[in-house]
C-alpha cells in the first residue's frame, strides 16, 4: 500500500478525521431525519431480537425477560419431542410445495399467453382482472371460499345438480389442501405474471423475425427464443420461492382452515400463534419462531450460493 | 404476420378469457348472493345472477353500529398508518440515498437485516405490550410502520433523480430539509402515490395484527368484524360472542353483503392503484 505507483498519497489521519467531521456536520439535518427511523427499528425490530432470549429461559410474566431463569436448550428439547411441532413443519412444507408446484408453472404459462395477445385493449383488461384478487384481504378470500366450497356452497350445488356427489372441499384433509392451493393460486397468479411480462418485453424482436423467416413454427420460436430469453428470471424466481419454503403466511391457513382439517392446516406460523397467544407459552412459541428463522437463513444462504454457482444473480 | 387470423391466437384469447372470468366470478357470486332474496339463497338457487333482487341485506348491515365502529377503526388505522409509514419511509429513503453520507452502509444494513431476521411473534408482542400500545389502534400501524420492500423502491427512485438538480439547490444555500421538501417530493409524486396506496391497502386488509393486539370489541377493525360475522360459530375468542353478534345466526346474504362492503373501497381505488403498481414492483425487483 505504501508509496504504490500511481496512488494518490493519503492525507494525514488528522485531516481525514477533520474532513469526515465537517461532512457529518454538513449532513446534520440528514442524520436528524434518520433519528425517528432508527428509533422505530430499535424499538420494534431490535429489542424484540433481544426478546428471543426467552427461548432459552423459563419465562415468567412477573419477572420479565431479564430476571427469568436461564434453562439452556430445555425448551428446544421439549419442542423437538412434540409431535405437533413436527406436524406443523410437515404441513408447512406440504402446503408450500404443493402451491409452488401448481402456481410456478401456471404463472409462466399465463405470462406467455398474455404475451401472445395482440389486442392491447384485451390484454389490459385481462391483466387488470387477473391482478385484482391480490389486493383482497384473506378474510374476504376465506368468506368467498366458504361460499363456493362448503358442502352447501355454489360449486357443490352445481356438482350435485349434474348428479354428482358432494365433495368435502373444506372438511376432508386431502380436499382441503386442494382448496388451499386453489385459493392461493387464484389470489396470486396474476400478480406473479408481472415480473415475467416485464422480462418478456425485453426479448429482442429481431430474433423472432429471423426465426420466422427461417420457417420456425410458433412453438419452436417459443421453445428456442422466448424461454431461453427469460430463463434467468425463471431460475431466480424458482430459487427465491424455494428459499421461502419454511415460511408461510398466517392468514391463509388460519382463515381457510377449520377444526376439522387442523391435522393438515396447522402450519408453523399458526402453531406459534396457538401456543404463544392462546396458551401463553411464550418461551415455547419463541423457540419455534427462532428455529424457523434459523432454518430460513440457512436455506436463504444456500439458495444464494447455489444461484451464484450456476451463474445467476444472487438473491440476497 | 400480425393481423392474420389464427386458431392458436383465438384459443389463447379464449383461455385467457376463461381465466379472467375465473378470477372475477367469485366476486360476482358474492354480489349475487348479497342482493338475492332470502328464499332463493336458502334453497341455493343463486349462482350467477341475483334472484328476487333486493338490498335488504345492505340495509340491515349498514344499520348495525358494530359495522360503523369497525369502519371507523379501519379508516383511522388506514389513514394514520399510511401517513406515518410514508413519513418514515420517505425520511429513510431520502437520507440513505445521499451518496456520500458517512455511515450510510451501516444504517442501510440495520434496515435490510430485518428482512432476513426478526424477533418473531411473541418477542414483538411483548414489546408492543410494554410500550403501552396493546389494545389500542396504533398497535396496528406503529410496530410495522416501515416496509423494507417499499423503502427499497423509494430509495431507488430517489437515487435516480439527477444529482445536478440537487447540487444547484445546495449551492444556492438550500438545506437538506429544503431540498427534500421543495425539490425531491414534488418530483416524486408518482412513487409516493404508489407506495402510499400499497401501504393503505395493506392496512385496510390487516387481519392478523388486529387479532393479536385488539381485544376491546369497540376497537375491532373491519377485517376482524368480518371474520367474526363470517365464522362466528368457530371463533373461540370469548369477546366476539360476549356482545351477541358472534352467536347470532347470519344469513348468507348478510355475510356476503359484509364481504362486499369491506371490499368496495379497494375496488374504488383499484384503477389508481393499477396505474402505478407495475412500475413499483419493477423498481423493487431491481436490487438497490
Amino acid at each position: 500500500m505504501k508509496n504504490s505507483v500511481g496512488a494518490v498519497p493519503k492525507a494525514p489521519l488528522g485531516i481525514r478525521v477533520k474532513k469526515t467531521a465537517i461532512k457529518i456536520w454538513n449532513y446534520k439535518w440528514v442524520y436528524l431525519m434518520l433519528v425517528p427511523v432508527l428509533a422505530y427499528y430499535i424499538v420494534f425490530k431490535y429489542i424484540p431480537m433481544y426478546g428471543i432470549t426467552i427461548a432459552f429461559k423459563n419465562y415468567n410474566v412477573f419477572k420479565g425477560i431479564t430476571a427469568s431463569p436461564w434453562v439452556g436448550f430445555d425448551v428446544f428439547e421439549k419442542i423437538f419431542k412434540s409431535k405437533n411441532f413436527w406436524n406443523a413443519i410437515r404441513n408447512t412444507l406440504v402446503l408450500n410445495f404443493t402451491t409452488l408446484l401448481v402456481s410456478f408453472p401456471l404463472t409462466i404459462i399465463v405470462s406467455l399467453m398474455l404475451n401472445e395477445v395482440r389486442s392491447s385493449k384485451f390484454k389490459r383488461v385481462t391483466q387488470s382482472v387477473l391482478y385484482l384478487p391480490h389486493f383482497v384481504s384473506w378474510v374476504v378470500v376465506a368468506g368467498i371460499a366458504n361460499n363456493l366450497f362448503l358442502s352447501t356452497g355454489t360449486i357443490n350445488r352445481i356438482i350435485t345438480g349434474f348428479g354428482g356427489e358432494t365433495i368435502p372441499f373444506m372438511s376432508s384433509n386431502g380436499w382441503w389442501i386442494f382448496t388451499y392451493v386453489v385459493c392461493n393460486v387464484w389470489k396470486e397468479i396474476g400478480w406473479g405474471t408481472i415480473i415475467y411480462l416485464a422480462a418478456l418485453t425485453g426479448v429482442d424482436e429481431s430474433l423472432y423475425e429471423a426465426a420466422y423467416l427461417d420457417g420456425a413454427t410458433k412453438f419452436q420460436r417459443l421453445i428456442y427464443i422466448t424461454l431461453p430469453s427469460i430463463k434467468s428470471v425463471i431460475v431466480t424466481m424458482l430459487i427465491l420461492q424455494i428459499s421461502k419454503m419454511m415460511s408461510i403466511g398466517l392468514d391463509a391457513p388460519l382463515l381457510i382452515g377449520n377444526k376439522k382439517v387442523l391435522e393438515v392446516s396447522e402450519v408453523i406460523s399458526t402453531y406459534t400463534y396457538r401456543i404463544g397467544i392462546e396458551r401463553a407459552k411464550y418461551s415455547d412459541s419463541t423457540a419455534i419462531g427462532l428455529f424457523q428463522s434459523v432454518i430460513n437463513i440457512i436455506i436463504l444462504f444456500a439458495a444464494d450460493k447455489f444461484a451464484k454457482s450456476i451463474g445467476e444473480d444472487g438473491i440476497i | 404476420m400480425r393481423n392474420k387470423f389464427s386458431w392458436g391466437r383465438l384459443i389463447n384469447g379464449l383461455l385467457l378469457g376463461i381465466l379472467a372470468f375465473a378470477c372475477l366470478y367469485p366476486f360476482l357470486n358474492v354480489l349475487a348472493y348479497s342482493v338475492s332474496g332470502y328464499n332463493a339463497v336458502l334453497s341455493g338457487r343463486v349462482t350467477f345472477f341475483p334472484i328476487d333482487f333486493n338490498v335488504d341485506a345492505y340495509k340491515q348491515i349498514l344499520g348495525k353500529t358494530q359495522i360503523w365502529m369497525a369502519m371507523r377503526s379501519t379508516v383511522i388505522v388506514t389513514l394514520a398508518g399510511t401517513a406515518l409509514s410514508l413519513f418514515l419511509t420517505i425520511l429513510a429513503a431520502f437520507a440513505l440515498s445521499r451518496k456520500d453520507l458517512p455511515g450510510k452502509s451501516f444504517f442501510t444494513a440495520v434496515i435490510l437485516f430485518t428482512m432476513y431476521f426478526s424477533g418473531g411473534m411473541i418477542p414483538t408482542f411483548l414489546v408492543v405490550k410494554n410500550v403501552g400500545l396493546f389494545d389500542s389502534l396504533p398497535a396496528l400501524f406503529v410496530p410495522q410502520a416501515i416496509n423494507v420492500f417499499n423503502f427499497i423502491v423509494m430509495r431507488t427512485f430517489f437515487k435516480n433523480i439527477p444529482e445536478s438538480l440537487e447540487e444547484a439547490a445546495r449551492i444556492d444555500g438550500a438545506s437538506y430539509m429544503k431540498v427534500l421538501i421543495k425539490m425531491i417530493l414534488p418530483l416524486s409524486v408518482p412513487i409516493i402515490a404508489t407506495i402510499g396506496l400499497f401501504y393503505a391497502v395493506g392496512y385496510w386488509n390487516t387481519y392478523f395484527d388486529a387479532l393479536l393486539y385488539i381485544q376491546k370489541p369497540e376497537l375491532y377493525t373491519l377485517q376482524l368484524r368480518l371474520r367474526s360475522l363470517l365464522f362466528g360459530e368457530e371463533l373461540n375468542n370469548s369477546n366476539a360472542n360476549a356482545e351477541g353478534i358472534g352467536t347470532q345466526v347470519m344469513t348468507q346474504s348478510l355475510k356476503m353483503a359484509t364481504v362486499a362492503i369491506s371490499t368496495i373501497p379497494i375496488l374504488v381505488i383499484y384503477p389508481w392503484l393499477q396505474k402505478y403498481f407495475v412500475k413499483g414492483v419493477m423498481i423493487g425487483s431491481v436490487k438497490g
